[in-house]
């Protein structure tokens, strides 16, 4: 099998298929401290792609909440459970991939989820660790916590969905990256569904192949971000081209936000497949939690965005969270605005790097009022 | 800009060979009957004079992935031909019969390949080594019987307010039909329950555009017993020659659906001598 480098886990590790990265990666990043859950997102994808026959329980976009919510029941856990406890506790992975652990037979660890796995989307919805004892109040990290996960399918660069497969029906697109299964050629043999530890590769019982997140390639092959980063309206989300950390740029707000400042950690590295949604961890949870989810790095990056205002390129990046449809390649900062440019530099959004702050009396002279500021 | 491996082919026919080697099966004699038509019908009297060769069934563990612990390890074949037709009944045992798919069920399959290019692998074929496969699918024969699966044959309880195929015109709602739009032939059955197919290694069978094979199984007493016809005379280039008077070979698959088999994930056979009547 041959050798394939993960920057993610910091090193070489075995993959079916030769390494070759696209010329560009889609990838998104999450603020996880700001998603309320309000599954705009979701009903957004939803109703653009996945409202047909078979398609009823299928999700390409969740928002579950952690650590009760899944979707399917137990994705995670049931597969950190298969993979076994596993070192890392530094930069370099010394655990087992999902590859590495694959058992006789197969070409990764994986399960199929049960039918009724995928029929409460919405199970452990806002369920916190435990109750609140009478009269306690919270420190950092919370004693009683949950929090928003957003998930999407992460494209990633050595996808275990498409190793999986022995059609080779599914396929990662040179030019964006984007992992796609081809409808025409899918058998329904669900090796993809039993392979990706994300649980994002979903079996359409009526039209008997399997079906995944298509990336709104439509959308970006327009330059315009995905459906449910446009649709966010707590503004959590930011889509675009993700480099290689030797390549990154740090004019490009993804680039900076994950190797440039480092606050965006990927779901899951330990897996090996280098998924391309990266998550700003949540400040308020334990960070044993957070590093099995997010990997090496996880505290240090809740310290670096905690202190974000320090840095006013981090902050000019992740004020273009959600202030164009459009994809942003480059971004500056002039004066109190921070720009977002398209590939060709074109000037796309200007977003003020302070807020303007406006003072109201509470006396109303014209209608001889007094107003509560409710704001 | 991901490369297949090609490395498991060359061991793949090595193994075909050593297995064919070290296997025993009869050979198998196509039997000459007065029936008219296609020969697809599996409780037809004819196939009682038919002698009966049994196949031993190994498990696929050359290529990944495998299923090592396979449910069905002998299949029962008759074989029969009426100078334009063949058909061959294969018969297994098989408690629990599979033919409606959820995302976690997986449908009862047989298959019979002959070979339309010489050498080629029992196994589905290689490069050069063009094989036909006619693959039935109990879940096609359901769909034939008792008509396509809706929402509440699949989830009696289920509420669905509103199809895009209800509101929009059959252009625009296509969109939303997934590989039902793009007519991918495993979504629904032709006009049977056998697929007609082409293969020259794994992860190739290919659907052909003219389906020239047909076929029927029936479940009864713990046991399945399909029939497989198709002419004898090849149409095409890509169609298997089985000539009255020749001699071919053919090769089996099963799969069983409650055991989780699916895909590579198969019991298979080695080839089989076929020697036809005048």
């Amino acid at each position: 099998m041959p050798n394939v480098y993960n920057w993610q886990i910091g090193r070489e590790m075995p993959y079916p298929f030769e390494g070759a990265r696209p010329t560009k990666q889609f990838a998104m990043i999450f603020d996880t401290n700001k998603c309320i859950a309000c599954q705009t997102c979701t009903v957004a994808c939803k109703t653009t792609w996945t409202s047909g026959r078979g398609q009823e329980y299928m999700l390409w976009n969740n928002v579950e909440t952690k650590p009760y919510g899944y979707y399917p029941l137990g994705w995670d856990v049931t597969i950190l459970d298969q993979l076994g406890v596993q070192r890392m506790n530094g930069p370099v992975y010394s655990g087992k991939t999902l590859f590495e652990a694959a058992p006789a037979g197969e070409i990764v660890l994986g399960y199929q989820p049960t039918d009724e796995d995928y029929a409460n989307p919405n199970i452990g919805e806002d369920d916190s660790t435990s109750e609140m004892a009478q009269g306690v109040w919270m420190r950092m990290p919370h004693m009683q916590w949950m929090y928003y996960l957003p998930r999407i399918c992460n494209h990633c660069t050595y996808p275990a969905c498409l190793s999986a497969c022995p059609r080779q029906v599914i396929y990662k697109r040179p030019e964006d990256g984007i992992v796609l299964l081809d409808q025409h050629r899918c058998r329904g043999y669900r090796e993809c569904v039993k392979g990706c530890p994300y649980k994002k590769v979903f079996f359409n019982p009526m039209t008997r192949v399997s079906e995944k997140c298509i990336g709104c390639y439509p959308a970006i092959e327009n330059n315009r971000q995905t459906q449910c980063t446009i649709t966010c309206i707590g503004k959590i989300r930011l889509q675009g081209f993700l480099a290689t950390p030797e390549a990154a740029r740090e004019d490009n707000p993804m680039d900076y936000i994950i190797h440039g400042a480092k606050i965006a950690k990927p779901l899951y590295p330990q897996f090996g497949l280098e998924p391309n949604t990266y998550y700003i961890p949540p400040v308020h949870v334990p960070p044993p939690y957070l590093r099995q989810m997010f990997g090496h790095g996880v505290e240090e990056a809740i310290a670096i965005y905690r202190r974000a205002s320090d840095d006013r390129k981090l902050l000019a990046a992740m004020l273009l969270f959600g202030a164009t449809n459009e994809i942003i390649h480059h971004f500056s900062i002039e004066g109190n605005r921070v720009i977002g440019y398209d590939e060709k530099r074109a000037e796309l959004v200007r977003v003020p790097m302070t807020e303007p702050t406006y003072i109201r009396e509470a006396y109303d002279a014209r209608f001889d009022a007094y107003r509560t500021n409710v704001t | 800009m991901l490369r297949i491996p090609t490395r498991w082919f060359p061991l793949a026919l090595m193994a075909a060979v050593f297995l064919a080697g070290a296997s025993a099966n009869d050979s198998i004699d196509v039997i000459a009957v007065e029936a008219a038509g296609p020969l697809k019908d599996p409780d037809a009297d004819f196939w009682v004079d038919a002698p009966v060769t049994r196949v031993g069934m190994q498990p696929q563990v050359v290529t990944l992935p495998h299923h090592a612990d396979i449910a069905v390890t002998e299949v029962r074949v008759r074989a029969a031909h009426n100078g334009r037709w063949i058909g061959v009944l294969l018969e297994w045992r098989d408690a629990n019969p599979r033919d409606l798919l959820v995302p976690d069920t997986f449908g009862d399959q047989a298959a019979i390949q002959f070979p339309v290019q010489s050498p080629a692998s029992p196994m589905m074929g290689n490069s050069g080594g063009l094989v036909n496969i006619m693959q039935w699918r109990a879940a096609f024969q359901r769909d034939l019987e008792k008509g396509s699966p809706g929402i509440r044959d699949l989830y009696p309880f289920a509420l669905v307010d509103l199809y895009p195929d209800e509101v929009l015109n059959l252009t625009d709602a296509r969109a939303f039909t997934g590989a039902l739009g793009v007519d991918n032939p495993v979504s629904r059955p032709f006009d049977s329950p056998v697929l007609d197919q082409v293969a020259e290694g794994w992860g190739t069978v290919t659907v052909k555009p003219v389906q020239k094979a047909d076929g029927w199984g029936v479940w009864r007493d713990g046991t399945w017993r399909v029939a497989f016809t198709r002419p004898m005379i090849p149409l095409t280039a890509d169609d298997p020659e089985l000539l009255p008077g020749s001699e071919s070979m053919v090769a089996l698959a099963v799969w069983d659906g409650h055991n989780q088999e699916v895909g590579a994930r198969k019991s298979w056979s080695v080839w089989i001598p076929l020697r036809i009547e005048e």
